[in-house]
């Protein structure tokens, strides 16, 4: 049996390690009462100074015990060891303490305190600016934020998205009842709470509901939830983010207590909720004390050390000293009690505390020492002894001689903070309320209510009361019930409480600026002095405040320290602490691991890859892929060890000289049709379809408003009325949402409809001087003749068997054949096509050589060689541009802006290198003189560059200032690496520039 | 068409997946589905079938007429519904747009009959190739579908035979047509060039409850 364990609690052991020393645990222990029970002290050090710190509370709002759990991949940091279930093997260390918790080289810094005063870093070690990384390392290590694993996460994290017509966040009294009264109206309800049990503050409380000892009471209560098939029921779940139209997002821990290995399935999931109605019983964290060397190891909250005793059954010390406002923390008093330990005294602020349960514990025989304050705590890695002194009504001076307790543990309670988190994270203003000694929530925005202790009913009958009403309410405004609770209300004995005292700051015999350090952050060592100093430095707003000094700027974000600091900054600046006002809590509630945000949105499921029906021909014939957009493009098909450059060459002398095939399905296909299908193109194209008749293409470009080149593509007539527009690869979707928004907006009253077949067909290219014999051997229903099916012309046929249509575009410039068919036939006609192409050697080809086939000829890709600023004039394509139409065009009128007409402008011209091996780089810089000075004068930039296999030489389009009118002049490219590639400027089409290859 | 002509559907290389050989599933929805009762998400993919992209005026009755006489369908108008008859399913996707499938039919005949009946400012579009239709069930759908749409599918009334609820809506990082069926399962259209994407996102997803995907016999 460990040392602080009380005998009655038995149960399955656990061994797990803490910074390297074995320990045991019990079944259903949290880290931290498992370390308390093997009497461990010392649990880490505090940010700044170093000073040892012990386990303080007993859940979300704990300060010091921050741990880093497991190593290796699976490591996690920052977590709170009162947030950690134990499992059999779990190897914790703190991250706070370097090298060790026990003997810290940080602590000659701590015995250095006073030269630490706040706002020491942006001092001390901002200037010189340059040092700033240098003392971060430092800093971080010494300070220890916990160590990320520098290997990928093995764990598995998911997302659910729910709706429900009432979610509790809470299971405590108030939100169990709250569940049940909408539960019962036939609501979907959803409850959720942070803890591995349901009960909240009941799970270690020994008071009696409707005759049953609390626990049980919630044991019956979560099995009639949990038989309701309407209600889904979250432990380990919290709720940390409240956002708009009552979107919540929760954490639900799955695997984390079964340990970092055990885990099968996802360790964390995401509930990302839309909620009708928010019931909110968030409960409240019991208020530290603020007094002299309060952070001492050994100095608790009053309800922790009741929990530690009621529901683990730990005692974690031997001699108690409570040191309270109020009346609630006696109850302190009389569970330590019941342990057979030593309760040495309950100090009580208080000059005459008169409740019931005053009297409970003056009958058992304990001491309480009303009108004192307890001053300071004595002692080093563990609380040896109190020093208290009587103190004035008012609490503000030490108004007697001090005496010494000795004790080594010290309960302390300044009364309740309700947890107003998530109603701040809706924009509601916590309202400061004198009775209560502290903030409620306000005014909400949003579809929610509290109940119970987070809206500052402290009263168990109370939260009972509350809780019933805001559940049948939240139901009755999702539409289920009549609003009004239908459970007889729970009978409940329980003391009626006295007024507490609001105390912030306990006085000390010194000044505080004198006395030892009183703190008030614990996570980040924010002491009462150092927010007065805080305030002489000329610091008012609490927003100020708080980031000058880092208070609440932890990863408990203030849980406890908030109020305090702002009630004694409010002293300080002597106003109201209702003037002063409070920070606003965010999101997220605790720590959230990136994990659970991501989900399932990982590896090969993080970006969906699309495929064309031929895409697994390409994987077996080993071809290298591209990105388009989402699509994944055969880029090239190397053979026998081929570099790129060498596949590409092969790729493109093939489709000069015979026959080449391209699986050009992911283009964008739109089907246009309507009485207006043909006006209505013609106000999207710079150019006129008016007059295209069936079976005929035309090539268009698309304008923004702005007059500048945004899509382009070939559009055929098939029919009366009916239009196939071809868009790019990457533009599919915005071009069919471009359509829609003219269409819906301004010309409502064309009649045409746009329905997207990207999909539905699939296109395999067919190009090069054999295309036509390829074509031949499996197409016998269509007359091939140049004059039966020109250039720009499509028809209708059958390919290998399967109904087809048939383009004659040219992207290379060869006589080419474009066969589409719908995608489930598209593998079994390509393969007809190689078959078909095998005497003449077909070749495969990907998107590289498709660009540099393209660049030959001088033909554009929209987004590689524009950039969203060239018109078509620019591009030297002022012959598209349909100047004489009825109707304007999209983008017509921004043509004749003078910036678009003005000379000068950058225009598309090619570029040959003087040594033909030179390859510019894309990108790359042109100048006229190179041997000016930096900076220089750039004239423009390389769009495209390749080597041509065709040509022999290296070809690149560019864009230059004028370059329509500077052929023949030589520029110069100068590179990163000093270089510089001298080029004439040269028509952009390099390449049969009379066209007439694919004419034949 | 010749009978040597080889079909891939989209979803052809996924056939006969399993994520994994998975526990059996105890749960009272297992029982509807006795011979896989070990899987709780079963994904079927129907046989290739007819999907027309229908385009005109749902206020307009004599539309609305015309194609019921073409189909022995009433177009649905409702939003977010679909009507259905044998294996001829109508869904609305906006008021002037609507899906047609037909499981295992022709589309160029579904075509010409259409046509033929249709007047007025119409458009009939075959997408035939870019789409398919698959079928989720199992006692793991429910959850499957809260994993990959933010959309309540709960809130829905039960599907009868011949109508239901149908949205168009993402699902995953892709699109889907998910309609629900009166056997409590649910069918969802999907683009072809995302079918692969979907297929491993279901085996994913499915995998706490075991999944398998499988072709409709013939």
């Amino acid at each position: 049996m460990s040392l602080n364990r009380l005998q009655t609690h038995t149960g399955t052991t656990l061994d797990f390690t803490f910074n390297g020393k074995a320990y045991q645990g019990i079944a259903g222990d949290t880290l931290a009462s498992a370390l308390l029970a093997n009497g461990v002290n010392v649990v880490g050090r505090s940010f700044k100074f170093a000073r040892p710190r012990g386990i303080f509370g007993h859940g979300a709002e704990e300060p010091n015990g921050i741990i880093q759990l497991g190593s290796g991949a699976g490591t996690v940091p920052n977590l709170k060891a009162t947030q950690v279930e134990l499992y059999q093997d779990l190897e914790a260390s703190s991250v706070n303490g370097w090298p060790s918790v026990n003997y810290d080289v940080m602590g000659i810094i701590g015995a250095f305190g006073r030269l630490m005063p706040p706002g020491f870093y942006y001092k001390t070690f901002m200037y010189p600016k340059k040092l700033w990384m240098t003392y971060e390392r430092f800093i971080r290590k010494a300070a220890g934020l916990g160590a990320t694993p520098v290997e990928a996460d093995p764990d598995s994290y998911d997302k659910l998205n729910q709706h429900c017509d009432v979610l509790v966040v809470g299971a405590g009294p108030a939100g169990l009842v709250a569940a049940r009264e909408a539960a019962r109206t036939g609501a979907r309800v959803i409850v959720a709470d942070e803890q591995s049990e349901f009960g909240g503050s009941l799970l270690a409380s020994k008071q009696a509901i409707d005759g049953l000892q609390a626990t049980n009471w919630v044991a019956s209560l979560v099995a009639e939830l949990r038989a309701c098939n309407n209600v889904q029921l979250l432990p380990r779940s919290t709720v940390f983010g409240y956002y708009d139209h009552n979107f919540l997002t929760i954490l639900e821990r799955r695997t984390d207590h079964l340990g970092l290995t055990a885990a099968q399935g996802v360790r964390q999931r995401m509930h990302r909720v839309r909620a009708a109605q928010v019931v909110l019983a968030t409960g409240a964290f019991e208020r530290p004390l603020v007094f002299a060397h309060n952070d001492i190891p050994g100095v608790m909250l009053a309800s922790s050390v009741s929990t530690y005793v009621n529901r683990y059954g730990v005692a974690p010390g031997n001699k108690l000293v409570v040191f309270t406002t109020n009346d609630n923390a006696y109850q302190t008093a009389l569970d330590w009690h019941e342990t057979g330990r030593d309760v040495v005294a309950v100090i009580d602020t208080r000059s005459n505390p008169s409740g019931d349960i005053v009297a409970a514990v003056k009958a058992k025989g304990i001491s309480v020492i009303a009108g004192h304050g307890l001053i300071e705590a004595q002692g080093n890695q563990r609380v040896k002894r109190a020093l208290i002194a009587p103190i004035n009504a008012l609490g503000t001076e030490v108004t007697g001689p001090v005496r010494r307790l000795d004790c080594d543990l010290i309960a302390c309670s300044g009364g309740w903070s309700p947890a107003i988190h998530l109603s701040s994270h809706t924009g509601a203003k916590p309202v400061w309320d004198e009775s209560i000694v502290g903030f409620r929530p306000g005014e909400s925005k949003q579809q929610e209510r509290s109940a119970g202790a987070c809206r500052g009913t402290f009263d168990l009958i109370g939260c009972l009361a509350e809780g019933a009403t805001a559940g049948a309410e939240a139901a009755k405004m999702s539409g289920y019930g009549e609003g009004i609770p239908q459970f007889p209300c729970s009978a409940v004995e329980e003391f009626v409480e006295q007024p507490q005292q609001a105390l912030f700051l306990v006085p000390h015999i010194k000044s505080i600026s004198r006395a030892p350090s009183q703190f008030v952050d614990f996570q980040l060592d924010v002491s009462a002095s150092g927010i007065e100093l805080a305030v002489r430095e000329g610091f008012e707003s609490v927003e100020h405040v708080k980031r000058y000094t880092a208070l609440g700027f932890g990863t408990d974000q203030g849980k406890l320290g908030n109020i305090n600091g702002m009630a004694i900054l409010a002293n300080a600046l002597d106003q109201t602490i209702a003037e002063t006002g409070t920070t606003i809590f965010r999101p997220s509630y605790t720590p959230t691991t990136f994990g659970a945000i991501a989900g399932r949105d990982v590896t090969n499921l993080f970006d969906p890859e699309r495929y064309t029906a031929m895409h697994r021909w390409h994987v077996e014939q080993g071809a290298e892929f591209e990105d388009v957009g989402q699509w994944k493009r055969p880029w090239y098909f190397p053979q026998n060890n081929e570099t790129m450059q060498e596949s590409v060459n092969r790729e493109g002398l093939a489709v000069r000289n015979t026959v080449g095939i391209l699986d050009a399905s992911t283009l964008g296909k739109i089907d246009i049709q309507g009485p207006d299908a043909a006006e209505f193109i013609t106000r999207m194209y710079t150019n006129s379809y008016l007059k295209l008749a069936p079976g005929k293409c035309r090539y268009g470009v698309m304008l923004k408003e702005d007059g500048m080149i945004f899509d382009d593509g070939v559009c055929a007539c098939l029919g009366e009325n009916h239009y196939l527009m071809f868009t790019t690869t990457g533009g599919a979707a915005g071009v069919l949402a471009w359509l829609e928004l003219w269409q819906q907006t301004e010309w409502p009253d064309l009649q045409v409809y746009f329905t997207s077949v990207t999909d539905h067909w699939t296109t395999a290219t067919v190009t090069g001087p054999n295309a036509r014999k390829v074509i031949a051997k499996v197409c016998s229903d269509i007359e091939l003749s140049n004059e039966a099916f020109s250039f720009m012309d499509w028809r209708d046929g059958t390919v290998a068997g399967v109904k087809a249509r048939i383009f004659r575009i040219s992207f290379t410039g060869e006589l080419s054949y474009e066969v589409n068919v719908p995608a489930h036939y598209g593998r079994h006609v390509w393969e007809a096509l190689m078959a078909a192409g095998e005497e003449f050697n077909i070749t495969p080809y990907g998107t590289e050589t498709m660009h540099v086939l393209r660049a030959e000829k001088g033909f554009i890709i929209v987004g590689q060689d524009t950039d969203g600023s060239m018109t078509p004039a620019d591009m030297n394509m002022d012959w598209v541009v349909g100047k004489n139409k009825t109707f304007s065009f999209v983008g017509k009128r921004s043509l004749y802006r003078s910036d678009s007409v003005r000379e000068n402008r950058k225009q598309l011209v090619g570029l040959k290198t003087l040594q033909g091996s030179d390859v510019l780089p894309e990108g790359a810089q042109v100048v006229f003189d190179a041997k000016q000075k930096i900076p220089m004068s750039m004239q423009g930039h390389v769009t495209s560059s390749y080597f041509s296999a065709s040509l022999g030489h290296s070809i690149a389009l560019a864009v230059v200032k004028g370059g329509h009118s500077r052929l023949g002049l030589i520029v110069h490219c100068p590179l990163a690496d000093g270089r510089i590639i001298a080029a004439e400027i040269v028509s952009s089409v390099f390449y049969d520039p009379k066209g007439e290859r694919h004419h034949v | 068409m010749s009978k040597s002509i080889k079909l891939e559907s989209p979803l052809h290389y996924f056939h006969a997946a399993l994520n994994r050989k998975p526990e059996p599933v105890k749960s009272p929805a297992g029982a509807l589905f006795n011979d896989e009762a070990e899987y709780g998400l079963v994904v079927k993919e129907a046989t290739l079938s007819a999907h027309l992209n229908l385009r005109g005026d749902g206020s307009n009755a004599h539309f609305c007429s015309e194609v019921t006489e073409a189909l022995g369908l009433m177009v649905p108008l409702t939003p977010g519904t679909y009507q259905r008859n044998g294996n001829t399913s109508i869904y609305w996707l906006g008021p002037s747009e609507w899906l047609l499938v037909e499981i295992g039919g022709d589309a160029e005949e579904l075509e010409t009959r259409l046509r033929k009946t249709l007047t007025g400012h119409i458009s009939i579009v075959d997408i035939s190739g870019g789409q398919t239709c698959i079928n989720l069930r199992g006692p793991g759908v429910a959850t499957v579908l809260k994993k990959s749409s933010i959309y309540d599918f709960e809130a829905w009334d039960n599907a009868t035979s011949a109508l239901g609820r149908a949205v168009q809506t993402n699902f995953a990082k892709a699109s889907a047509i998910i309609s629900n069926k009166s056997d409590g399962s649910y069918d969802l259209v999907i683009r072809r060039s995302f079918a692969d994407y979907v297929a491993q996102w279901l085996l994913d997803a499915g995998e706490e409850f075991g999944c398998r995907i499988e072709a409709e016999k013939e």
